[in-house]
């Protein structure tokens, strides 16, 4: 009796914590990754002597191609989203460019130092970070193998916040890594001036995960491209849920709770809003539902949301999209021809199609054309400079740093 | 000796009085000053509703924001004055009335020159409160048979994964809901075996249960979902059924009455629960076996078997409430988008005293204070974002504190059973 419940008990607790932990296999990716680190891991300067010596050593010194390994967020390689367009990026660098690539998915927020580690170690040409959650483990990984490129999309350093103390990146930036930041702006005022001029009550809808510049930069631009709108045609569109003057606005305070991201939804279309964008994960799919019944439109932001909720094409009016993919590309390619700049942040913007406004899709039809070609008209303006302002320059705290220098 | 007690006894009383009418008189001024220098500007509370995209007009409730700010104020303090010099019989009432008042005040005082749509923000209290209730009343299920249920969540969230998945590969959201409710009745199940059977410590068997169904949702996910993405797409939510005759009454009947098939569904399990527990020879069974198992033994009652029933119901109505968020509200499933709603649940239950008319009236208020904050939010008071989004849980441990008193848990919840 008690042997049978002893088995049980054990099958039970083991099931639970290796399918809490475990990963699915990787997906038929070009090369297969995964593998538990190796020994000498345990070895590397990992763990005694941080930022002194170079693993030099440990780097297969006739590698005929150019190595890549990208380490995922806890968010996974078949996100869809985040990771899924970076990863794409990694995937056109191996057939444009030729390179060789792998990834590791982090399953937790432990694994990202391991993982990383785990790339340097190995020598890789070129090691990408996906995200800000990296950021912390990076900068010690970055100062143990100080000969080792890395670059990380979406963040850049210094930053006194996620890095420690003490630790390179936390005062200064980092010599052998590369960030990545996008103008959001750019793309997000695009979107407010298209919806300023399809919404029929007036008023535009606003709300985030959690008020984070990251997040916030999309109603900076938003809100900016709609009083342009404003200024242009004379019209009284006003935004709900955000404001660049005071800062404050509407947030569900997690990026999980998709029923918070619905009732967000309804309330901004309850106080009049009939386009609405919901920026943090999927927090915002929820919304399109309410904007179907209530006859209003909704923004998609990050990627394209035309691919990633087909069941939405119908009220999709368009999305705010952060081109991961082609800076991520373009620091590839960089790093092959030697021009990698370490200490430098790639900017992604509407002129090196680092951000951008995602086609109109199902909606095509519905979007008049003299809009249209104003929409067209306003980019063509922001990438010749000569609309400088799209919100990041007049509201600059509610935007992630060094974007506008 | 005895008249010193007394003595002793008034004082404490004295001091009783004095203090709640301190309070109360500190939320007169609190209105008061929300009252000053808001001189003829109004507050406008939308009425109509537009919810599930059918308009139910209303007519605007338009108040002048200082002289219903004033009078809020009058009010209070002279329930103040009063508690403090002669005192209320039920002083938590005054409280409880007091704090009301002092949440409405907050709100014309936010609306100052603004408009905010009332209906809509008492809608959508009964949304957020419904996963909720259905966790709450999940809880009531095994506790008042004796069996500790720490697993809702996970049970919800097996719930939420299946009715996805089932919807989505039969196109029928019932077929869904279907799925869902036997996902959390599997889980319960698993629970049963382990702390009825096998009488593993319940709380240990409890957080298995959560840790499996996050670890088995999140594998599942990554491996399935995200590779055949027509698994996570269930289509349209369930969509709003509107009874007839009533739906139309302006805020009544977008607020009960043209809601979503499931929350009526919470709605009638509120009541039957209810009635199975108070005033049915089944409810005073399970209610026995989990006051006094050994008696109620003595009697001839199958306590295991009593007990294996309520966990398969908590389990069912748990994975109700999954099914709900997902192919009810979102439309999708998300790892980790229950988001502590299981837990939730059991707070209201624990405030409710184990009673369903207790845990709904605590969800309520839970889903009332949570679209408050987000009105405020949108009225931008000034409050940062963070504070606000505090609100609810803040609110809901006052309010049930006060009016509800100490909890008391069933005598034997928690203890497995062991025969003799």
């Amino acid at each position: 009796m008690s042997k049978k419940l002893y088995t049980l008990v054990a099958l039970f607790v083991v099931a639970a914590f290796v399918l809490a932990s475990c990963a699915p296999a990787p997906t038929p990716a070009p090369v297969e990754t995964e593998a538990p680190p190796p020994p000498e891991v345990t070895e590397a300067p990992a763990t005694e002597a941080p930022a002194t010596k170079a693993p030099a050593t440990e780097a297969p010194t006739e590698a005929p191609k150019f190595r890549v390994g990208f380490v995922t967020d806890t968010g996974g390689i078949d996100d869809k989203s985040f990771n899924t367009t970076q990863w794409n990026g990694v995937l056109r660098a191996v057939d444009e460019l030729g390179v060789e690539a792998q990834f590791i998915q982090s399953d937790e927020a432990t694994q990202y130092e391991p993982n990383l580690t785990e790339f340097a170690s190995q020598g890789y040409d070129l090691v990408i970070a996906s995200g800000f959650f990296l950021g912390g483990d990076l900068a010690k990984v970055a100062a143990q193998y100080p000969d080792i490129k890395f670059t990380i999309v979406d963040y850049s350093y210094p930053d006194p916040f996620g890095v420690p103390e003490g630790v390179v990146g936390n005062k200064e930036c980092i010599p052998n890594v590369q960030g990545q930041v996008f103008k959001t702006d750019q793309a997000a005022f695009l979107a407010g001036y298209l919806a300023a001029g399809m919404t029929k009550t007036g008023k535009l809808g606003y709300f985030g995960g959690a008020k984070i510049p990251t997040v916030t930069i999309f109603g900076v631009g938003f809100q900016h491209g709609m009083e342009y709108y404003n200024e242009v045609h004379g019209t009284q569109v006003t935004l709900i849920g955000w404001d660049n003057k005071t800062g404050e606005g509407l947030f569900t305070g997690d990026f999980m709770d998709l029923t918070k991201g619905k009732e967000s939804t309804e309330s901004l279309f309850d106080e009049g809003a009939d386009i609405f964008m919901g920026v943090g994960g999927l927090i915002g799919s929820p919304g399109f539902d309410v904007a179907r019944e209530r006859g209003g439109y909704g923004v998609w932001v990050d990627v394209d949301g035309y691919n990633m909720l087909p069941e939405a094409r119908d009220v999709l009016l368009t999305s705010v999209m952060k081109n991961m993919d082609n800076s991520v590309f373009d620091v590839i390619k960089a790093t092959m021809d030697g021009t990698f700049q370490g200490c430098d942040v790639y900017i992604g913007g509407l002129e090196n199609a680092g951000v951008g406004l995602a086609p109109y899709h199902d909606v095509e039809s519905a979007v008049p054309a003299e809009l249209k070609a104003e929409v067209e008209d306003l980019q063509a303006k922001i990438v010749s400079g000569e609309i400088t302002d799209t919100g990041c320059i007049s509201y600059p705290d509610w935007c992630p740093p060094g974007l506008y220098e | 000796m005895v008249e010193e007690l007394t003595l002793a006894q008034k004082q404490q009383l004295n001091r009783r009085r004095w203090i709640i009418g301190a309070i109360v008189l500190f939320m007169a001024a609190l209105i008061l000053q929300f009252g000053l220098g808001s001189g003829g500007s109004k507050s406008t509370f939308v009425l109509s509703s537009q919810r599930t995209g059918v308009n139910i007009p209303a007519p605007d409730l338009v108040l002048p924001t200082d002289v219903t700010l004033y009078s809020m104020a009058a009010l209070v303090g002279l329930a103040g004055v009063w508690q403090t010099l002669r005192g209320f019989k039920r002083d938590t009432v005054v409280i409880l009335v007091s704090v009301s008042v002092l949440t409405a005040a907050f709100l014309v005082w936010a609306t100052e020159d603004k408009s905010l749509n009332l209906t809509g923000m008492l809608v959508s209290s009964v949304v957020r409160a419904t996963p909720i209730a259905m966790a709450a009343l999940a809880g009531i299920y095994s506790e008042r048979s004796g069996v500790v249920n720490i697993g809702i969540e996970g049970m919800m969230t097996m719930g939420a994964f299946m009715a996805v998945v089932f919807a989505s590969i039969t196109g029928n959201l019932w077929v869904g809901v279907i799925a869902g409710v036997l996902a959390g009745m599997v889980m319960g199940w698993l629970h049963g075996v382990l702390s009825i059977k096998y009488k593993v410590n319940q709380i240990v068997s409890g957080t298995g249960i959560i840790i499996l169904a996050l670890g088995i949702t999140s594998y599942l996910q990554r491996a399935v979902l995200n590779l055949n993405p027509e698994l996570n797409q269930p289509g349209p939510v369930i969509s709003a059924v509107a009874i007839p005759g009533v739906w139309r009454i302006p805020v009544l009947g977008p607020v009960l009455f043209n809601q979503s098939p499931l929350i009526y569904l919470m709605i009638v399990l509120l009541v039957v629960t209810h009635v199975l527990l108070y005033y049915t020879r089944w409810g005073l069974r399970v209610r026995s076996v989990g006051e006094h198992p050994k008696a109620a033994d003595t009697l001839g009652i199958n306590v295991f078997r009593l007990r294996y029933i309520s966990v398969l119901l908590s389990g069912a109505i748990a994975g109700l409430g999954g099914a709900y968020m997902s192919i009810g509200a979102a439309g999708r499933f998300n790892e980790g988008m229950v988001a502590g709603k299981g837990f939730l649940g059991l707070a209201a239950m624990i405030f409710g005293n184990w009673n369903p008319g207790g845990a709904f009236f605590g969800s309520l208020i839970f889903g009332f204070f949570d679209s408050w904050q987000e009105k405020i939010s949108i009225l931008q008071v000034g409050i940062p974002v963070d504070l606000l989004g505090m609100a609810p849980y803040i609110a809901t441990m006052i309010v049930l504190a006060g009016f509800i008193g100490r909890a008391r848990m069933p005598a034997a919840d928690g203890t497995p059973y062991e025969k003799e």
